[in-house]
């Protein structure tokens, strides 16, 4: 399966856990990483499967490199119908009233514009133990095995 | 030819940049030189201890050292201190590129008035000490019962929150054990600007309300003077209407006052006197700490670098010679912004580095293995620093600092006698 995953970032960790995955990821699929302000909506192919890494910043904002593409994502409203994508959040506790905020004003306007969303949204706690990668990747391996 | 890249400073923008540098010339041999034996700077030095969340960028810049083959020189100041290993030029001359990130670490005075008095201390001082910094160890303030905190950004945020918290609130951080300030049972955070001004951001002031037995007033002279919209006002009136049950510790925004001089009964510090339109407010206190922002340590000539060149807000301040971060922006930033800029001159860097006529070859990093060998750290030295830490974390903290220089250098020897 080609699995594409798209990273919005304010300060890297989110394209770090992309390229974390993309590496475990390696055998068996072709992945490949972009930043989201690389990415248009209306480029969106049936073909992959979209993996969103997401992070939240400020007041539970979108981080800034997401901006673009959820700008594009509600003003210009293209038709996402067989576009089928996961999303993967990652915040911090230590603002528990806005956790996870950006991953899931993401998800909910790919929703709105049709496409398809497989599977929980997962997410990970910057002040929590465990490191983003080993939370991300089992949560991948069952979206892309309820994906194939 | 191999191009030779010297980041002086293993803080965020020194890091930001060496990751970028190494995506765009996959070929550089890039050299990340760090003052103190273990790496990251501001991540690990200047972002609060109760902030873990914040200092976990340190992840990718280890990637960095592991995986992406940038080199690691700890343990070597540059500049014009007598500690220093090497002056600038001695530096340049081993190196194609060299790029000064050391950031911007001295705290500004609050005024002549302020200085030389006892009982006043500097925020980047306070910081330091909180997060177990090496030049801390001789730092011994003595905060009192009442502790006035002057500034109003997210710096003077983190000093009340830190005063402010008891020991169960330091869970999960790496704050030192046993070092909640019981005994500070009063804190004012005083900002010169009116409070639609100031600086902090509302998450922070929502962050305090986490914090059992706070109760939060807003000062008697300071008027909370915008439109409802104003999210950080929003937060502070939500945090001043919630009173606790139990309380511990009283708290109190002042703004639009800026601090006039301070005031001594019997030669020690009793407040500190505010003035603002020929009005005066008095607030008694026992300490004074100022978070008023950071200057330039002298250290590496800085202005005078900055100032002769043209071109230094590009962050190119000669052929081979870039400045990033608080050293090439001043004071103000925050992470990201930082990343995104140093990342802006990474790619000034690359240009540079593709359209070098090919010359003679520099020496580059094996010059300081050959001349400094046994002094300078590795990154395996600050990953076994790291592990020694983390296995000695009491509980309730993720890790326990070593915080002076001969213990951490010890650790080092140490290990590498028993290799």
């Amino acid at each position: 399966m080609k699995i594409s995953l798209l990273y919005g970032t304010e300060t890297g960790n989110a394209e770090l856990l992309c390229e974390e995955l993309q590496e475990a990821l390696s055998d068996g699929h072709e992945v490949d990483v972009a930043n989201l302000e690389d990415v248009s909506p209306d480029a969106l192919s049936a073909e992959a499967f979209y993996v969103f890494v997401c992070s939240t910043y400020g007041e539970g904002e979108l981080p800034s490199s997401a901006i673009d593409f959820f700008t594009a994502l509600t003003e210009e409203k293209p038709d996402l119908s067989g576009i089928r994508f996961a999303v993967f959040g990652l915040g911090d506790t230590t603002y528990d009233e806005t956790f996870n905020n950006g991953s899931t004003i993401l998800a909910d306007s790919l929703v709105a514009a049709n496409a398809q969303q497989i599977g929980p949204r997962g997410v990970h706690d910057a002040s929590g133990d465990e490191d983003a990668e080993s939370i991300a990747l089992p949560w991948l391996q069952e979206r892309l095995a309820e994906a194939s | 030819m191999t191009a030779k890249v010297a980041i002086v400073g293993a803080g965020p923008s020194g890091c930001y940049l060496a990751q970028a540098l190494g995506k765009l010339c996959k070929e550089a041999e890039i050299t990340v030189i760090e003052k103190l034996p273990v790496p990251f700077g501001l991540a690990r030095y200047g972002v609060a201890p109760d902030h873990q969340g914040t200092k976990a960028v340190t992840r990718q810049f280890a990637k960095l050292f592991e995986k992406q083959g940038v080199g690691f020189a700890g343990n070597l100041e540059i500049g014009t201190s007598p500690s220093a290993a090497l002056s600038l030029e001695e530096l340049r001359a081993l190196f194609d590129v060299v790029v000064l990130a050391t950031g911007l670490s001295q705290d500004r005075s609050p005024g002549r008035d302020f200085e030389g008095t006892p009982g006043i201390y500097g925020s980047g001082a306070v910081t330091r000490l909180w997060n177990s910094h090496p030049e801390a160890a001789e730092f011994s303030p003595e905060f009192g019962a009442r502790v006035v905190v002057l500034g109003a950004g997210n710096v003077a945020i983190d000093v009340l929150r830190l005063l402010a918290k008891a020991e169960d609130d330091f869970a999960g951080s790496d704050f030192p054990a046993g070092g909640a300030y019981d005994q500070v049972r009063e804190i004012h955070l005083v900002g010169r600007s009116p409070a639609d001004q100031a600086k902090f951001d509302p998450v922070m002031i929502r962050e305090l309300a986490k914090i059992p037995g706070l109760a939060v007033s807003i000062g008697e002279g300071t008027a909370l003077n915008s439109g409802e919209d104003d999210k950080r006002l929003a937060a502070l009136r939500d945090l001043a209407t919630a009173q606790p049950d139990a309380i511990t510790k009283k708290i109190s925004f002042h703004f639009g006052w800026p601090a006039k001089k301070p005031l001594r009964s019997n030669g020690t510090l009793s407040g500190v006197l505010f003035e603002r339109d020929g009005e005066e407010m008095a607030l008694p206190c026992d300490s004074v700490i100022s978070a008023i922002g950071y200057e330039d340590d002298g250290k590496l000539n800085r202005s005078a670098l900055l100032d002769g060149a043209s071109t230094h807000e590009t962050g190119q301040i000669a052929p081979g010679l870039y400045a990033a971060g608080w050293f090439k922006r001043g004071p103000q930033g925050t992470i990201p912004e930082n990343r995104a800029d140093s990342q802006k001159i990474a790619a000034l860097i690359a240009e540079e580095i593709a359209a070098a006529p090919a010359g003679a070859e520099k020496p580059g990093v094996a010059a300081l293995q050959a001349q400094f060998g046994n002094r300078m750290t590795s990154y395996s030295d600050w990953q076994h620093i790291d592990d020694v830490e983390k296995a000695a974390a009491p509980e309730g903290r993720c890790r326990a600092k070593i915080s002076n220089l001969p213990e951490m250098l010890a650790v080092i020897e140490n290990r590498r006698q028993a290799l």
